[in-house]
């Protein structure tokens, strides 16, 4: 028995004591600040210095990876792009900017690209920043050992596809590369490696004309984290918060998996140090950010849908809710090759019977705008005034039956007199739910349908929507710019082969006209290519278009100077960081 | 004399059926006679009645749509956080499309009431039948299900529901009766092999009493020993069992339904099954701040539900075997 | 006796093996692989797939897959041999690429010690609810007995009500929007678990309903002993009340809470998945459910495996325990 009590003791004390071994001294309690160069400089200078403000922002679930070459999501992203930078940069109006390079040009066929950087440019640690360093991330982003999940982002570049996808035996495919992505001496003398200052050119090749390739450069698979780090830290290098040493406006100085990432100013940042630390924290539960948001302890949180309505009748919340549009448009996908969508009527009726106000005020409450046409407002290439298959109950009926369908008994009966069944796949998630209910509710009400809901688990779904033969009859699905320019919204998702295909969408002319478009130098004429392009799309109704999201953020009075766009990912202002300040947070 | 005698045999039968009643009709009385238990029953009893009435009781169709009328407070409430006043047409509020929060809580119910009996017959049936055959033949019986436990005590109930849900639920089985099917089978396979073992402890002790010894000598079928004398033995521990293993599937079926592994929505206004608590939770969640009533009906009622089984398992643990009473 | 206990061991492995091949065949019924990706990203190119099921190996038939995890198989990378699960090598993760199972789970940031790993956080968050439900649910069991129908035992009861009947993410919830948004005691996201009461909230809501349990069970033992002849006979000795309850009457019932320590610890170390979501805990056990969710093949065979040899481990050192303390018990199958 006395062995039983000095268990039972000894495992409470053990939890005691456990809990106690992890309360160091109040002293040493926050590490991450004492390690920041300003508070270390800050003695030095005479004048009362300025208020350094911690900006503290919620990023939802804790990145897998951070790594710039395997990187695709946005948690991620906000990481990365914080510590790096790329050669160029989206500016608040989502023009293309000299980041790290300090000007492009094409050739004149634009088959080729020359970067020249910044003179003078470093990491945050001072260490030299040259192209031979760019050469390497592209380098690194192509070669099929890094395998990057987001790799074929850089398809364009000659030799790439090729060299990615080999799996043995890629000498002669590596060297192609080596070729087309290059660094140099602004007269074209071989580079000598790191530490050859004037290696400053980098020119890339292609295969086809791309003259948008220097929006592509923007993103992160070129950032320039250093192969010698990447190379000793091994597969997990990116783990370590000191080997993430980069020329982005912030310096990682706290990485710790699964609670938080704390960043400080970086000195070195050619264009201006920000004046406040900025700090990420990982809360995946929307109710409990929201209290978190309420409660002083962030600064920046996305607002939910559901908490909207609470958040404008709140005389507080109410002025710190910022919305505006995104990058992403929705569309109800119908596939071309399954009865009765391989009829384009069918489509032009479904469209019709779509209610996308009555969608945007009852399901997105507002946080969503309605759309007919597939490149979302705010992006090079949106067309103002499509009305085509807008929403019009009659004219949805009499579609229908101009084809010669009936609707009887709940039921779409097809010109041969036979039942057609229809059904509503989604990924089961509360939110699909509620959102699909909705949709089939609206139909049955408009053409008089029963639709049945098929959810299915959301990774299961991914998987069957990616192949022509596997994916459903009706699902919605949306597409998010990569980078903005109309050759990410027309060519790379509805070329013959590329995303549209998975619904078995495959139009020629729109791919001569694509291709046409791609090549063209001439901006104008190249803008008027894709209007024609997207005309050509929207009246072959492949699929509804439905509604542009659009980014919704609460943001606390004392942070200001937000440039909102609508590529921001992963929070408001993320794209412009340096305009951003931060004063003392009133109670 | 004859007469008489017989006359003083049915004397005597009669003043023992007067005073000596079955066990079953003793431990009646000693479970109503607790005051907990009744309780416990009573509202078994209507959450039951909600159930098989729901359609009867609800005031509006649980999946009827009503634009504009998304996140209304309850009908008593003046000014919600929202800014919204309630009506008196939908008592609890609406959801974010605006369906009646009630009659969903009300339909709620069929699910958790059926995922509280249906695993656990199944749970019984084949328990009991595993127990007995192991506890009485032992031998091979025995050493499977002994293997068999250490293999299902091993692993983690949730985890275990978890990824079989989500490996499943795209197969026919995950299909039938709206994904509830499969929600059961897995409730069963993890549970059975407790109620085996205790009959399987059961028999084992009454294998060795007299009356079964008896019955052997004289020939007994093996068959009509295990079911006309050992099974009404083991049936107060299984009774009893079972009704503490009822509240711990319906909050596992919350738990899964939280984790948008339930049942799954229908379109179709006339479905039997539309919704369970676990699902209502899920959407109350998310909206605690607009509409905490979404979240508070169903955990109120999952509460309830679960409390009113735990009394009625302490009740009728101490109604049947008085020697035990007050203990686990 | 020690033969039992060995035998018991033993069985252990053909336990883990068989736990293993469910498991294996459960996750690959369902269909997708690592590498779809929620809808709300980029999917991964298919070339680029070929190549990592090429470098994982996962494009090899089924059954080398699972001999493959269990046993170890012949790297694609450089034909070297790589031992399985019974070298203690848990997989490579296909989210965290880079990074093994037993990296993800045990490996502590760089610089700290174990208990800031994964597992060091989940077993402290476990061992401090344990520690919360036995403190308070033995006292509370034991009050609960001695003035039996009293509010005491009321309270009790009704506290323990709550422990078992109320979902946990509902708990959790509520005592945020509480004792965080309203009273300002904590803060909603502790961004730094070395603080003491970071870990209050999460600890009270995933040791409530073992606190419930506990307490019910010591009521239920205490009464049991109470009517024991032995305590009849102390009591008539005129031994004094209190000798009587500390040395007679806890000892005893205190043998059947002793047994359910080892699982409740076992089961709070699994089972706070949901607590991890709520609190944002960098534990492991949101890593097995987002691991299902993402196909993270060796992660989720990796995780289930270490919870089953927990679980398996624990019921096993309760017998041992058993047969420790009270003598009378004879362990035979």
């Amino acid at each position: 028995m006395r062995k039983f009590f000095t268990l039972l003791s000894l495992l409470v004390m053990a939890s005691m004591v456990l809990a106690a071994c992890g309360t160091p001294a109040p002293a040493t309690q926050a590490p991450a600040a004492t390690d920041a160069p300003v508070a270390t400089d800050a003695p030095a200078a005479t004048e009362a210095p300025a208020y350094h403000g911690t900006l503290r922002v919620n990023l939802g679930s804790f990145p897998d990876m951070l790594d710039p070459q395997k990187s695709s999501f946005v948690n991620e992203i906000a990481v990365l792009k914080m510590a790096y930078e790329g050669l160029t940069r989206l500016d608040g109006d989502l023009n293309t900017v000299p980041a790290a390079a300090e000007s492009w040009k094409y050739n004149d066929d634009a088959t080729e690209l020359a970067f020249t950087l910044r003179s003078g440019l470093t990491y945050s640690d001072g260490s030299l920043l040259n192209a031979a360093r760019f050469e390497y991330s592209l380098h690194r982003n192509i070669d099929p050992a890094t395998a990057g999940e987001y790799a074929a982002i850089t398809d364009d570049i000659l030799g790439a596809a090729a060299w990615r996808t080999c799996t043995e035996s890629c000498d002669d495919e590596k060297a192609a590369v080596m070729e087309s992505v290059k660094a140099s001496h602004a007269d074209g003398a071989a580079c000598t490696g790191y530490e050859d200052a004037d290696c400053n050119t980098l020119t890339l090749k292609f295969p086809q004309p791309a003259p948008y390739f220097h929006t592509v450069a923007s993103l992160w698979v070129t950032f320039p984290a250093k192969q010698e780090l990447i190379e000793a830290g091994g597969d997990t290098w990116w783990l370590d918060g000191a080997n993430h040493l980069g020329n982005g406006p912030f310096v990682v100085s706290n990485l710790e998996q699964g609670v938080n990432v704390h960043f400080t100013p970086n000195e070195h940042y050619w264009a201006g140090v920000p004046t406040y630390d900025l700090d990420y924290s990982f809360i995946t539960d929307g109710a409990v950010a929201f209290e978190a948001y309420k409660n002083n302890e962030l600064d920046i949180n996305g607002l939910a849908a559901e908490d909207l309505a609470t958040v404008q009748a709140d005389p507080v919340l109410s002025k710190e809710a910022n919305i505006y549009p995104g990058s992403c448009t929705f569309a109800v996908m119908f596939h071309q090759l399954k009865a009765p969508f391989n009829d384009p009527k069918v489509r032009e009726a479904f469209a019709y019977a779509l209610d996308r106000e009555g969608w945007v005020t009852d399901v997105l409450k507002g946080l969503g705008s309605p759309t007919l046409t597939w490149i979302p407002k705010g992006f090079p290439g949106y067309q103002d005034g499509e009305t085509r298959w807008g929403y019009d109950a009659a004219k949805a009926l009499q579609t229908l039956t101009d084809a010669g369908y009936k609707v009887e008994g709940g039921k779409l009966i097809g010109t041969d007199g036979k039942a057609i069944e229809i059904t509503d796949t989604f990924s089961d998630t509360p939110r699909n739910r509620t959102r699909n209910e909705w949709l089939v509710a609206k139909w049955k009400e408009v053409l008089g349908i029963d639709i049945p809901l098929n959810p299915v688990e959301p990774t299961t779904y991914t998987g069957l929507t990616k192949d022509v033969n596997t994916a459903p009859q009706m699902f919605i699905l949306g597409w998010c710019a990569d980078y903005p320019d109309p050759q990410n919204w027309l060519s790379v998702y509805w070329k013959t082969g590329a995303f549209g295909e998975r619904i078995g969408y495959s139009n020629p002319e729109l791919d001569a006209l694509l291709l046409q478009a791609d090549g063209e130098l001439d901006p104008a004429k190249r803008a008027d290519l894709y209007k024609q392009a997207q005309d050509m799309l929207v009246a072959g109704a492949p699929v509804a278009f439905m509604w542009n999201n659009v980014n919704t953020y609460l943001v606390k009075p004392w942070v200001t100077g937000l440039h909102q766009t609508p590529m921001d990912s992963g929070w408001i202002g993320d794209n412009d960081p340096l305009s951003i300040t931060v004063s003392e947070p009133t109670q | 004399m004859a007469t008489g005698n017989v006359n003083h045999i049915a004397s005597l039968d009669a003043t023992q059926k007067k005073v000596s009643r079955t066990p079953a009709q003793e431990a009646w009385g000693r479970l109503i006679r607790n005051k907990v238990a009744v309780l416990g029953i009573i509202l078994i009893v209507s959450f039951l009645l909600m159930a098989i009435f729901a359609n009867v009781l609800s005031p509006h169709n649980p999946i009827q749509l009503n634009s504009g009328k998304g996140f209304l407070p309850p009908a008593w409430v003046e000014k919600a956080a929202d800014g919204k006043k309630g009506e008196a047409d939908f008592l609890l509020g609406t959801d974010t499309l605006g369906r009646d929060v009630f009659s969903r809580v009300l339909y709620g119910s069929r699910v958790s009431m059926m995922v509280g009996f249906a695993p656990t017959f199944i749970i019984i049936a084949l328990g009991t039948f595993v127990g007995m055959m192991a506890g009485y033949y032992g031998g091979r019986w025995d050493n499977f299900l002994m293997r068999l436990t250490d293999i299902m005590y091993g692993f983690p109930d949730l985890l275990f529901f978890i990824i079989a849900l989500i490996s499943l639920r795209d197969t026919v089985i995950g299909q039938f009766m709206n994904g509830l099917f499969l929600l059961f089978f897995a409730l069963a396979l993890i549970n059975w092999v407790g109620i085996a073992r205790i009959v399987r402890g059961q028999v084992l002790s009454l294998k060795q009493k007299e009356f079964v010894e008896a019955a052997r000598s004289i020939g007994v079928k093996d068959s009509q020993i295990m079911f006309r004398h050992l099974l009404p033995n083991v049936w107060g521990p299984v009774i009893v069992q079972g009704s503490f293993m009822i509240p711990g599937m319906i909050i596992t079926e919350a738990i899964l339904g939280y984790l948008g592994l339930g049942l799954k929505p229908t379109t179709n206004p006339d479905a039997f099954f539309i919704t369970s608590w676990g699902s209502l939770m899920l959407d109350g969640q998310t909206s605690i701040n607009a509409q905490p009533y979404l979240l508070l009906s169903p955990a109120v009622c999952v509460a309830l539900i679960v409390l009113s089984f735990t009394f009625l398992g302490d009740g009728l643990r101490d109604a049947l075997d008085p020697r035990m009473r007050g203990s686990q | 006796m020690s033969t039992y206990f060995i035998r018991r061991f033993l069985w252990l492995f053909p336990v883990l093996f068989i736990v293993a091949l469910i498991t294996f065949v459960l996750m690959h019924a369902a269909p997708g692989g690592p590498w779809d990706r929620d809808l709300s990203a980029r999917q991964v190119d298919a070339g680029t797939q070929k190549v990592l099921n090429a470098y994982y190996g996962l494009d090899k038939p089924l059954w080398r897959q699972f001999t493959a995890y269990v046993f170890g198989d012949v790297s694609a990378k450089d034909g070297k041999f790589v031992c399985g699960v019974i070298c203690g090598n848990l997989g490579p993760s296909y989210r965290v690429r880079g990074s093994s199972v037993q990296d993800i789970l045990f490996k502590p940031p760089k610089g700290k010690s174990f208990e800031y790993s994964r597992f060091g956080y989940s077993l402290r968050l476990g061992l401090i609810s344990l520690a919360f439900a036995i403190v308070l649910g033995i006292p509370a069991g034991i009050l609960a007995a001695l003035k039996q129908n009293s509010w005491a035992d009321y309270l009790s009861g009704f506290i323990s009500s709550i422990g078992i009947s109320v979902p946990n993410f509902v708990m959790a919830i509520f005592l945020i929007i509480i004792f965080a948004t309203g009273l300002h005691w904590v803060s909603v996201v502790p961004k730094n678990w070395d603080e003491v009461k970071a870990w209050v909230l999460p600890a009270v809501v995933l040791g409530f309903g073992t606190l419930a349990f506990t307490a019910r069970l010591t009521r239920a033992s205490m009464l049991e002993v109470l009517r024991q002849d032995y305590i009849r006979t102390a009591r008539a000795k005129g031994l004094h009340e209190r000798v009587v309850i500390w040395r007679h009457m806890l000892r005893n019932a205190l043998i059947p809470v002793t047994t359910i320590l080892g699982p409740a610890l076992a089961g709070l170390v699994t089972g706070s998945f949901i607590i991890e979501t709520m609190f944002s805990f960098p534990g492991m056990g949101r890593a097995y459910v987002t691991a299902i969710s993402q196909r993270d093949y060796s992660m989720i065979l990796g995780t289930t495996l270490l919870y089953v040899l927990m679980v398996s481990l624990a019921n096993l050192s309760v017998d041992f325990l058993y047969v420790l303390i009270d003598p009378r018990i004879r362990l035979e199958e």
